[in-house]
């Protein structure tokens, strides 16, 4: 019967029926993307060629709004600030949750319980994480300052010193965010070859050696991937600094994120704000697709 | 293998105790009333919990019967979030079913945390939508809300005798001149936010205290009329045990978190250096130019002042929102405080340790302000002393959009009707703080005593606190409230100035040169012309 059938039609409707099938199956797929992320970038671009007053399109300005970018110390000071906060953030999480995964993946006592405890900060709302922070730090009689005061110290002006504003910030961040390194990276610890250790073990290779030439070199492709991840989330970190210190003291922990927040949600000036999003776009990658060629192009080579 | 078995515990029992953690340091917020002024982009963190107690505001408006004048339609309000019992919000529950008894229509209730208010009622109110009839909206609101031509002047139903009849004129003439907006009422009368001082009065009589004072200041311990007098009292209780439980406390507190509208204790502060009898309204900007005016002599002798105040508070303070302020004062942790007039009220409530204890002034003054006009000093006989109307002053404004304009009004009429007003103003935490003739005690005002200590006032404390208020709203001079389009950007970019100078990331001066950047830049983005239109406007120059 098929046979039949295959005879009767020609095989080029065949080719034809299915490469139609093929373009209506993607079709829900089209209307996403064109609906989720194309319209949305294009009525941002739109969007950032207006100037806005009492909340509605004022006049077209071209790209005055971008030319602001350049001019806005205020915003320089955020993007400044940003990448502060995206390097030391990320380099503390990358080596805590690997490190973490390292000596977790290891039979010790409780490893089970350890390990379930270990990324609970990952399933709380950063928000609400926050806002937790603000009672945790609290300068005058919260936990750490009173443990720090019973061993001697003096309290430590978490929320209302610049610098320790932003130490602060960047503290509940990893305190977040490591259990995801630590949890992608265990996973992938577990998923790795036995054979290639017995076979080392037995050629004599030290611990070091066998973290440095088998375990490493394997994990590099896993861990380059958190790494890009974490880069991209840290770039848009909005949640923590906002409930937690608003931007301040001053400027100080005012991150990228919230100060286009600012701009668009409490001044109402979304054509600069979209302009703001584009250069977020642009610088964050800019770094990923650089860090992420450089990375492949290191591990080809090897 | 030990080693790391160690470093395993360590690690895993910092992330325990962390993810675990119990805020029992929390600020122990009073029972009572969230703040009535504005969260500026974050919600505060005092207690929500309110003792309504008895005190029920009387019914005004009867029943309609079978002849409902609204019958079908339907009021929707947007409110800043605070639950039935909370500040601003609650009387709307509380008046619910006599309104909907008395006009047929129905009352929906939308509550948003205050950082999503406006936003929400500007994107109904741009597009057109009607979504909500009213807004309970802060009073620097109605640059952009008038300046945009989203609310409806209620002139046309004032004296129409189908609404409930409230008196404009009972309204003090400073927070009187928030309810309209060139020549036209807008704004329903409600709260009636102002700054006032409090002193721990127990402190300033005390005779151990009024000694040791004099002897090292050479004048006698008394209630701070001028700001210099304010730093020697604050200076003199600072290190001292001012609530007996052993440990040092402090001259005084503020709130001066970025979002902590910090901003609001600049201006009331920096009035009396500015503005005096030769200068009753240059403040902000110059009308003839639209430039900024925040970097003139005066401006910079109150912020170096300010400055140099905040070593008489905690450090904490530089990271305090209103809640955490009110809450040291609370304790009995601070001698002073300057702040609107919810304080006053929580010193009331249970838990609160300066029940009886606190007094209330309007704020000090200067023996000399910086005349803008003339370019220089100016000396005053006596003390430059400035009423001020900062904050919200929370009240009703309806939509343009309203499908229910009428029936929406009568809402905001009944509420404000004097048998209503007078109870929310006693309570103190429904947010309503007094401003009206008929708040205040004789021989200020028809108030009386009775109804206060019925809501639970101490007497010295609620005569103090009346007294301030009466004499704050009407003063002769009073600052200039700034209601152009643009406000809270403005008063955002105070805001972070004003904390990098506290926080001694900038000088006084540097600051304030900042901020006349920013003020500009924010000018020029909206129309120097424009903006320059409406703030004369708003200023009544026109």
């Amino acid at each position: 019967m098929n046979e039949a059938l295959s005879q009767s039609i020609p095989s080029r409707q065949i080719h034809k029926q299915i490469k139609l099938d093929n373009r209506l199956f993607i079709i829900p797929a089209v209307i996403w993307v064109l609906a989720f992320s194309i319209f949305p970038l294009l009525y941002a671009l739109y969007t950032s060629l207006f100037s806005f007053r009492f909340g509605r399109i004022n006049e077209f300005v071209g790209l005055y709004n971008f030319v602001r970018l350049f001019n806005d110390a205020n915003l320089h000071s955020g993007l400044r600030i940003t990448l502060v906060f995206v390097i030391v953030s990320v380099s503390v999480q990358m080596v805590l949750g690997f490190g973490l995964a390292l000596l977790l993946n290891r039979d010790i006592l409780g490893r089970s319980l350890l390990r379930t405890i270990m990324i609970l900060p990952l399933f709380a709302t950063p928000v609400a994480i926050g806002y937790l922070s603000i009672t945790i730090f609290y300068e005058q009689n919260g936990p750490v300052n009173t443990i720090i005061r019973s061993l001697g110290g003096s309290g430590i002006p978490w929320l209302s010193n610049p610098f320790w504003a932003l130490v602060t910030v960047i503290l509940v961040d990893i305190w977040q965010w490591t259990p995801f390194v630590f949890l992608v990276s265990l996973a992938a610890l577990q998923a790795l070859p036995d054979d290639l250790y017995e076979a080392a073990k037995v050629d004599g290779a030290s611990g070091w050696s066998m973290f440095r030439y088998i375990t490493l070199p394997l994990m590099t492709p896993i861990l380059t991937l958190i790494l890009l991840l974490r880069l991209v989330e840290s770039f848009k970190v909005f949640d923590i600094p906002t409930s937690l210190t608003l931007g301040g003291p001053g400027r100080a922990t005012e991150v990228y994120s919230l100060f286009t927040y600012r701009t668009a949600m409490r001044f109402f000036d979304h054509g600069y704000a979209a302009a703001q999003g584009f250069l977020l776009l642009i610088i964050v990658s800019f770094i990923i697709v650089t860090l992420y060629r450089r990375i492949i192009t290191n591990y080809e080579t090897e | 293998m030990k080693f790391s078995k160690i470093y395993v515990t360590v690690l895993a029992t910092t992330l325990v105790v962390s993810a675990c953690a119990v805020p029992q340091a929390a600020p122990a917020a009073p029972q009572g009333a969230a703040p009535t002024p504005t969260p500026l982009g974050q919600e505060e963190n005092v207690a929500k919990e309110v003792v309504a107690g008895d005190l029920k505001p009387p019914v005004v408006a009867q029943p309609c019967g079978d002849n409902c004048p609204f019958k079908g339609q339907t009021v929707t309000v947007i409110v800043n979030a605070a639950g039935e019992k909370g500040p601003i919000s609650g009387p709307f529950y509380e008046v619910r079913e006599e309104f909907e008894k008395a006009t047929g229509a129905k009352l929906n209730i939308v509550e948003v945390p205050f950082a999503e208010h406006f936003p929400k009622l500007l994107t109904d109110l741009t597009s057109g939508t009607g979504q909500y009839d009213a807004s309970i909206a802060g009073a620097w609101w109605l640059g952009d809300l008038v300046g945009g031509d989203y609310i409806l002047s209620y002139d046309q139903w004032y004296n129409d005798p189908r609404f409930p009849q409230w008196d404009f004129e009972d309204v003090l003439a400073g927070p009187r001149s928030l309810l309209t907006y060139g020549g036209k009422k807008y704004m329903v009368a409600n709260d009636h936010d102002g700054q006032v001082m409090y002193y721990r009065r127990d402190l300033l009589e005390d005779p151990n205290h009024k000694a040791a004072f004099k002897e090292k200041y050479g004048y006698d311990l008394k209630v701070p009329t001028t700001w210099k007098e304010f730093r020697d009292v604050a200076e003199y209780f600072n290190g001292k045990d001012l609530n007996g439980d052993g440990k040092p406390d402090n001259g005084l507190t503020m709130h001066l978190k970025v979002g902590g509208q910090g901003m609001f204790h600049f201006m009331s502060f920096a009035a009396p250096f500015v503005i005096g009898p030769e200068n009753k309204n240059l403040f902000w900007f110059d009308p003839e130019t639209m430039k900024p005016l925040m970097d003139s002599p005066g401006h910079l002798r109150a912020l170096e002042t300010l400055v140099d105040l905040v070593q008489f508070g905690p450090e904490a303070m530089m990271g305090w929102s209103l809640g955490e302020a009110w809450d040291h004062f609370l304790r009995g942790e601070a001698a002073l405080t300057f702040t609107w007039g919810d304080l006053g009220a929580l010193a009331q409530q249970e838990g609160s340790k300066v029940k009886g204890k606190t007094g209330a002034a309007m704020l000090p003054g200067t023996n000399e302000y910086y005349s803008i006009p003339k370019g220089q000093w100016i000396k005053v006989d006596s003390v430059n002393r400035v009423g001020n109307t900062t904050g919200g002053s929370w009240a009703g404004v309806i939509s343009k959009f309203s499908k229910a304009p009428e029936a929406t009004y009568y809402l905001l009429a009944l509420m404000a009707s004097k048998p209503k007003s007078l109870i929310y103003a006693a309570r103190g935490w429904d947010g309503v703080d007094p401003g009206r003739t008929s708040h205040f005690l004789p021989p200020d005002g028809t108030a009386k005593l009775d109804d206060y200590l019925a809501a639970g006032w101490a007497e010295a404390d609620i005569k103090d606190y009346t007294k301030a208020y009466f004499d704050n709203f009407n003063a002769p001079l009073q600052f200039p409230y700034l209601r152009i389009p643009g406000t809270f950007e403005y008063w955002t970019a105070l805001d972070i100035r004003l904390s990098e100078a506290v926080t001694k990331q900038k000088t006084p001066e540097e600051a304030l040169k900042a901020t006349v950047a920013d003020f500009e830049a924010i000018t020029e983005r909206l129309g120097r012309e424009k903006q320059r239109q409406i703030y004369i406007e708003s200023l009544g120059l026109k």
